[in-house]
């Protein structure tokens, strides 16, 4: 079963075009990785898959709900506000700069939405936070604030601020970009970890060796196109553009 | 001494008008304000067009001016006469007066507002989005209380030039504090009642710089 299909997305800012027809499927239990140039419209088709962006063409469906569709005649439209509403409670994206809350400890980073959104008690929120807590090994933050966390801490609370609401896809762009590189390994170590788990993600990455041995589909994206995908597109690329890309990797 | 006693107690009486304009401008103002600030950054030109012009009015010209045209402005224009109308237990004089001091702050309050506003980073926006929260709860839950952080010391600013203001509603024959300074002054010959009320607004702009500063203080757990 795909988790998500996204067929033929089109999307231009102004006169500029982005994504050229873009087609990408993903199975339950599948994890995605997304490699290629600055520029080449890789966090825009995750903020399209994610609503951040509307899509001019295409079709998007998430765990088998249809977001937006291009019919016959060209018209693109988009479902509902409360099927979009109910969409996005399927889905969960981790930023490259974290986007957590300031304001709020820890805790309510995770618990806020299961609260006030999703209508949890405040016992079974604070349950979901501790489990996540504890399993990403932060169990002592609960109470800390996010200007007093390292930024790898802060990427892992941010991650189960994500999980906390028990999404069926879970997109990444760029989760360790923002982090020095000792830290980086922690938020790996965490996504390896959901990956054996069998969460279905997506994850925009720039580090080649951990979207090598993580992902079970490695997709090239590069001028608003997918150049090629496969399983190991990273020891085996066929297209010119993508081993002069690889190359920069050494 | 006798004479320092009465004018201690009639200014203290003309005070329970400094402080009403004071909190009720206040009360009006802030939440104005922030109507104000969300009709500025509208997406409907007209709305936001029309808010623009408001707030460059209010803030291009004399708030005495303001106080005036709307205590008179009321008769003048469309022959209603309400200048011997009573609001309950307040007189029209003391009515405009709030209306006026409300209408202009709130000009001000909204620029401050906007300002905090349209500082915060898209991200948390799209956070809130991801997370299933609904407009509402993004501005009141996440937004709202990081611009209140952004703005405390603007609006701190502005909460002290109001204490100082309150003095212009002489001008509506409102006897607050300033004005029955000076009719006690002109009696007694004297500028005593002047450096009393002095230290009246001194005194109270203390107080809220000691209170402004707890709640920056209160604020300062994250960054
Ligand atoms: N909001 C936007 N407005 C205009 N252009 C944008 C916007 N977002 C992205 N772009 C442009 O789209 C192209 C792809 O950007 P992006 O999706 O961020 O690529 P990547 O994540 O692969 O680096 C770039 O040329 C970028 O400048
Ligand atoms: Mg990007």
């Amino acid at each position: 079963m795909n988790v998500l299909e996204m067929h033929n997305i089109h999307k231009s800012f102004g006169s500029l075009e982005v994504l050229k027809g873009i087609d990408l499927e993903v199975k339950k239990g599948e994890v995605v990785a997304v490699i290629g140039p600055s520029g080449g419209g890789k966090s825009t088709l995750l903020r399209c898959a994610t609503t951040l962006e509307y899509i001019d063409k295409g079709e998007i469906k998430i765990a088998g709900e249809k977001l937006v569709s291009t019919s016959q005649s060209g018209l693109t439209q988009y479902t509902d506000k409360k099927n979009i509403q109910e969409i996005r409670g399927k889905f969960g994206l981790v930023f490259q700069n974290f986007n957590l809350f300031p304001h709020f400890s820890v805790r309510r980073n995770i618990t806020e939405s299961l609260i006030h959104v999703h209508k949890k008690s405040k016992e079974e929120a604070n349950a979901i936070c501790d489990a996540l807590l504890k399993k990403l090994d932060m169990s002592e933050k609960a109470d800390s604030y996010p200007c007093n966390l390292s930024g790898g801490q802060q990427q892992r609370v941010s991650i189960a601020r994500a999980l906390a609401l028990n999404p069926e896809i879970l997109f990444f762009d760029e989760p360790t970009s923002a982090l020095d590189p000792e830290l980086t390994a922690g938020v790996l170590k965490v996504i390896r970890e959901l990956a054996e788990e069998k969460m279905t993600m997506v994850i925009v990455t720039h580090e080649m060796a951990f979207a090598r041995d993580v992902a079970d589909k490695l997709v090239f994206m590069d001028g608003g196109v997918i150049v090629e995908q496969g399983s190991d597109i990273i020891s085996n690329p066929q297209h010119e553009r993508t081993k002069e890309f690889l190359a920069g990797y050494g | 001494m006798a004479e320092l006693t009465s004018t201690l107690n009639q200014l203290a009486s003309g005070l329970r008008f400094t402080l009403g304009i004071f909190f009720l401008t206040l009360l009006f103002s802030i939440p104005l304000g922030l109507l104000v600030a969300r009709g500025r950054m509208s997406k409907n030109k007209i709305v936001a067009g029309l808010v623009r012009v408001y707030i460059s009015v209010m803030r291009g010209t004399p708030l005495m001016l303001q106080l005036l045209l709307v205590y008179f402005g009321p008769y003048y224009i469309f022959g209603v006469k309400l200048a011997d109308l009573d609001v309950g237990p307040f007189k029209y004089r003391f009515v405009a007066t709030i209306i006026g001091f409300s209408l202009n702050y709130a000009a001000y309050f909204a620029e401050i507002f906007r300002g905090g506003i349209q500082s915060m980073p898209v991200g948390q926006y799209e956070a809130a989005q991801i997370l299933g929260f609904s407009k509402a709860q993004t501005f009141f839950r996440i937004i709202l209380p990081q611009v209140i952080k952004r703005v405390l010391p603007s609006v701190t600013n502005e909460v002290i030039t109001l204490v100082k203001d309150t003095s212009l509603a002489q001008v509506l024959a409102v006897t607050e504090m300033f004005t029955m300074a000076k009719n006690l002054a002109s009696s007694q010959v004297s500028v005593m009642p002047f450096i009393v009320a002095g230290v009246f607004y001194y005194v109270m702009n203390g107080v809220i710089e000691i209170i402004m500063n707890r709640a920056e203080k209160s604020m300062r757990y994250y960054s």
